[in-house]
């Protein structure tokens, strides 16, 4: 055992290099590795994991506090299969919008004030992600998701609230509630001296797994209380489905990149350890000739590649469990699903895992080498098999190419099975490059033509619905349009209406003005525009409900009044929309029906060169009783997926370029003595770099080709399970996202990673000391 | 070109070369001068520096101290890329074990020399059959190094060397991996090379090779000159 135990030291002292890169491979590889598998582990069933952390509550219940005592509500815990929390004050109060108190993501307006003393509880623990909780009078912590990576919050301290004609409120926190219980919370002394005009509860049931079993419990709750005193219920089924049909749009794009990470790290792992092996016949030959048993042999190789791995991997883990918190919080705290903590079982899989990967990856060729005899084992590697690639050598050699190029081109020939390996670390790598670019492209282009970015630079709200009813929608548009830089205004309100026949109501957005250039035919997936007010579009998720198809007629009935229309397109849809229609047509179904007036949105479209902030500006001072604001287009859902892409990208990126510098280093230990020759008879080093780079190179145009087919496949396949997953049809334009500029500069990227991999063992090739080299040799 | 219309031109020059490596001395102020058309043996026991002092002259290896010129390069102002540009034209190298790319058959083993200079393929096939041919080898010429005898390989280095006319050719041990028979063919190619004029620097430790293709006998030991004679050649 000491013999074996010093053979390896002396054989990891004499590699430094080779010992480097597996420490550094399994370093990166093993941190993939842990980031996959927590990406992976998180992304199942993210909801109810965040649900069941924050102990959200099945139903969110507001009670008259005229009409039932606390006492009486207190006494609803005691039912059976029922769990409760409160009863908590509360009170609806007029907030200024979060871009005037510098806090992104509060949208102000109307705002529910919750009185509770603490986050902790039985039912509903916030994630209070900045700041402390609400104590004492004037304080206030408001229910908003944590900004993004990288987003961060403004700078300027946030204002404090002015509650009109009440106190005013410090910010002292953030936190998050799954269970939307409250635009903000206060102390309960707080809440007492506000008035509070409801009464809030909070149930968890037994049974909650579908909607009549959260009726029913909410029925039970409810049952001995006074008529009347149940003013609004909310499921958490409902928030439930707004929640995945948000998030669930990021869900198979996380498992693919889990996925992806795992093989990638795999494969790299395979081709590293198998070549160092492989590399190292020679040497297990010399071993086996001085004595050493086969089976010695073996533990000398094992041990040799198992300690650098070992290193390796606990390292990786550490760098992994760190480098996933910042991606989980990015992918599941900052769209609200709760803090996720990394499984111990990851750290555990990757720590052990990754070794005995290692080792089984060193087994094979070990045993391989374990039956050679060692004269043979001896000559393998210096000698190559006959016929491996010579026909395609002879011929490159007789090409009018430059003979470090053409001497380039053939080495890949002689280690078919090392190259393949290459070769697959290339591919995978611009595979990942080529089907994260296409994954933000797509997401990107979703959030322009959804939030109409391109068509419309403003968007304008009522400040308040007192204000809304006092204005004129029509005059306010004459007014927003007859500001410098305005090229068209239009008015959109959304107002829900039934389907005669059907049971599910429908909510469509009327639009006044000319709908010419603002982007909404961009949505359409199927049939056309709107061009009288007898047509509606409808999305698709809409269409399929009612079981309708373009063409078909449908009759809409609004406060008493009912008209057919036609169905004349579909559109992609959101979370929001289900159709359009013009606004004439409001007037066709109900004579004299107005849309509710704090509803309407007014949306401006610039000229192009208008300086968008100073048009807001400008909008505001001519129209106090809007809000307009820029239209950024750039939702959480679009960053989150952006600020993914390009992590994961850019470590399976270099993981994939250090399987290439891998391959590289072994080709060149290999090829010393060929190398000492050709400098011999006057290969510059120049030419030395070309040809190594070149063999790489090679390998890198095949793999970026096929790795960019591959992703571009990936990429069709994964766009539209994600447009499923969010019950929308994407319109064909995501998936033709592929110009030939991009497509050239991702086919290339191929060659940036395997040349990148190679160019320092070839530099380093290219300064051997040829003396000693053919000394040695 | 013959030996006598060339002895003037000094081909060599070392001046007190010196090269060590840690604390071991390889050559210990060596001052040698080998002109065109000589074929200089340079002897000795293992570890006198013999091998040492070849790498010098090639360009391989950089002194400690001294200076080395060769037909007319100072080597100490050239930089990695001059020195390979200096291999390349001006000298040529025969090594022990051959050091033939075992990818390649022994014609394109011998034009790659050329090919590395920017000669189309075409062009450096045509004269290294030509130098195959004169190696008396041209039926062996798409044969794998792996499949060649020791002497044919050598034959296929020599012509490699010689591929880009070079003006001092380099041999290190050139028979030392060889049977006899290989050997004697060996040193009959570096004797008839020497006939027509090459300048040749052979280092070895075989003293039957040194006498017959030499016409002149450098002995080292210890890193320094321990003795020179001129030879007759038994030609």
């Amino acid at each position: 055992m000491r013999a074996v135990w010093r053979a390896a030291r002396a054989a990891i002292r004499r590699r430094r290099l080779q010992t480097g890169v597996i420490g550094v491979v399994l370093m990166f590889t093993t941190a993939t590795i842990v980031m996959a598998l927590a990406l992976l582990e998180a992304s199942s069933a993210p909801f109810d994991r965040a649900f069941e952390q924050q102990r959200g509550a099945h139903a969110v219940v507001a009670f008259d506090n005229g009409l039932v005592s606390d006492e009486q509500l207190a006494a609803t815990s005691g039912l059976p299969g029922v769990e409760a929390a409160g009863p908590f004050g509360q009170v609806v109060v007029e907030t200024p919008a979060g871009n005037e108190l510098a806090v992104p993501g509060f949208t102000g307006g109307r705002a529910t004030l919750v009185g509770r003393a603490s986050p902790e509880g039985s039912i509903d623990e916030p994630d209070l992600w900045k700041g402390r909780w609400a104590t004492a009078p004037g304080e206030v912590v408001l229910n908003v998701l944590p900004p993004y990576e990288g987003g961060g919050m403004p700078e300027r301290e946030p204002s404090p609230i002015v509650i009109p004609g009440g106190p005013t409120l410090t910010i002292v926190g953030y936190a998050s509630s799954l269970s939307a219980t409250a635009d903000g919370w206060v102390s309960p002394e707080q809440m007492a001296a506000l008035g509070p005009t409801a009464t809030q509860m909070l149930y968890r049931f037994d049974d909650s797994a579908t909607a009549a079993e959260v009726d029913a419990g909410v029925a039970a709750v409810t049952a001995g209380l006074p008529d009347g005193s149940t003013l609004a219920v909310q499921s958490y089924l409902s928030v439930k489905e707004a929640v995945v049909s948000g998030t669930g749009q990021f869900m198979p794009f996380l498992v693919t990149f889990g996925l992806l990470g795992l093989v990638v790290a795999i494969l790299i792992v395979a081709n590293v350890i198998s070549g160092a092996v492989v590399s190292g016949f020679r040497h297990i030959g010399v071993l086996k000739a001085i004595g050493f048993t086969p089976r010695q042999v073996v533990g000398v190789y094992l041990l040799m590649v198992s300690l650098p791995a070992v290193v390796g991997a606990v390292l990786g883990t550490v760098i992994g469990h760190l480098g996933s918190r910042p991606l989980l919080v990015t992918a599941f705290r900052g769209v609200g699903l709760g803090v996720v903590e990394i499984n111990p079982w990851v750290d555990g899989a990757a720590v052990l895992g990754m070794p005995l990967l290692v080792m089984l990856a060193a087994l094979v060729p070990a045993l391989r080498a374990h039956r050679l005899p060692a004269a043979q084992a001896i000559s393998a590697g210096s000698t190559p098999r006959a016929g491996r690639g010579r026909s395609a050598q002879r011929w490159l050699s007789g090409t009018r190419l430059p003979r470090s190029v053409s001497l380039g081109l053939g080495l890949p020939l002689v280690r078919p099975g090392r190259t393949l390996l290459t070769m697959a670390a290339v591919v995978l790598g611009v595979m990942t490059v080529t089907f994260a670019t296409g994954l933000v492209t797509s997401v990107a282009a979703y959030a322009e033509i959804s939030e109409r970015t391109g068509s419309v630079q403003v968007y304008a709200h009522p400040a308040n619905p007192e204000a809304a009813e006092a204005m004129d929608s029509e005059e306010v548009r004459s007014t927003l349009a007859a500001l410098p830089g305005a090229d068209n205004v239009l008015t959109e309100s959304y107002v829900p209406l039934s389907v005669v026949g059907y049971t599910q109501g429908l909510d469509i957005e009327f639009i006044r003005g000319d709908t010419t250039g603002m982007g909404y035919d961009e949505q359409l997936v199927g049939g056309r525009w709107i061009e009288a007010p007898g047509e509606v579009v409808l999305s698709s998720k809409a269409l399929d409900q009612l079981g309708r198809k373009v063409g078909d007629r449908i009759t809409l009935e609004l406060a008493g009044g009912r008209t057919e229309v036609t169905v004349v397109g579909r559109i992609m849809g959101g979370e929001l929309e289900t159709g359009y229609a013009d606004w004439a047509l409001l007037a066709q179904i109900t004579p004299g029906h107005e849309p509710k007036a704090d509803w309407i949105t007014y949306q401006v479209r610039l000229e192009p060169g208008t300086d968008v902030g100073g048009y807001v500006a400008a909008a505001a001072a001519a129209e106090p009783g809007i809000r307009p604001q820029a239209n950024s287009g750039v939702g959480q859902y679009t960053v989150t997926v952006i600020s993914l892409s390009t992590t994961l990208t850019l470590v399976l990126g270099t993981v994939a370029a250090l399987g290439v510098f891998n391959t590289v280093v072994l080709t060149t230990r290999e090829r010393r003595r060929d190398l000492g020759m050709l400098k011999s008879i006057g290969m510059t080093p120049r030419q030395v770099v070309v040809m190594m780079v070149t063999s790489m190179g090679a390998l890198g145009v095949v793999g970026g080709i096929a790795g960019l087919l591959l992703g571009v496949l990936l990429h069709r396949q994964v766009v539209p399970i994600m447009g499923e997953a969010s019950q929308i049809e994407l319109p064909v334009a995501l998936l033709h996202i592929w110009e030939p500029p991009t497509l050239a500069l991702l086919a290339v990227a191929g060659v940036a990673i395997a040349v990148l991999g190679a160019y320092l063992p070839a530099r380093s090739a290219s300064r051997l000391t040829i003396a000693e080299v053919l000394h040695n040799e | 070109m013959t030996s006598e219309d060339s002895t003037s031109e000094v081909v060599v020059r070392l001046d007190g070369v010196r090269k060590e490596y840690g604390d071991t001395v390889a050559l210990d102020g060596v001052t040698l001068e080998i002109t065109a058309g000589e074929a200089v043996a340079v002897m000795g026991p293992s570890g006198c520096g013999k091998s040492t002092l070849l790498n010098m002259v090639a360009g391989l290896d950089r002194p400690t101290a001294g200076s080395i010129t060769v037909n007319g390069e100072n080597l100490g102002e050239l930089n990695e890329t001059g020195l390979a540009l200096f291999r390349r034209h001006r000298i040529g190298m025969i090594f022990q074990f051959f050091n033939l790319l075992d990818d390649l058959p022994a014609l394109d083993n011998v034009a790659l020399a050329a090919q590395l200079t920017g000669v189309r393929a075409g062009q450096a096939r045509r004269r290294a059959l030509e130098l195959l041919e004169e190696l008396g080898i041209a039926d062996r010429r798409n044969v794998y190094p792996a499949a060649l005898s020791g002497g044919e390989r050598q034959r296929v280095a020599v012509a490699r060397a010689l591929m880009n006319r070079p003006a001092l050719l380099l041999a290190d041990e050139p028979t030392g991996a060889l049977d006899s028979a290989s050997g004697e063919q060996v040193m009959d190619l570096l004797l008839d090379l020497h006939q027509i004029g090459q300048t040749l620097l052979i280092v070895t430790h075989d003293p039957h090779l040194a006498t017959r293709c030499a016409s002149r006998v450098v002995e080292f030991a210890d890193g320094r000159v321990a003795g020179e004679r001129s030879l007759e050649r038994s030609a």
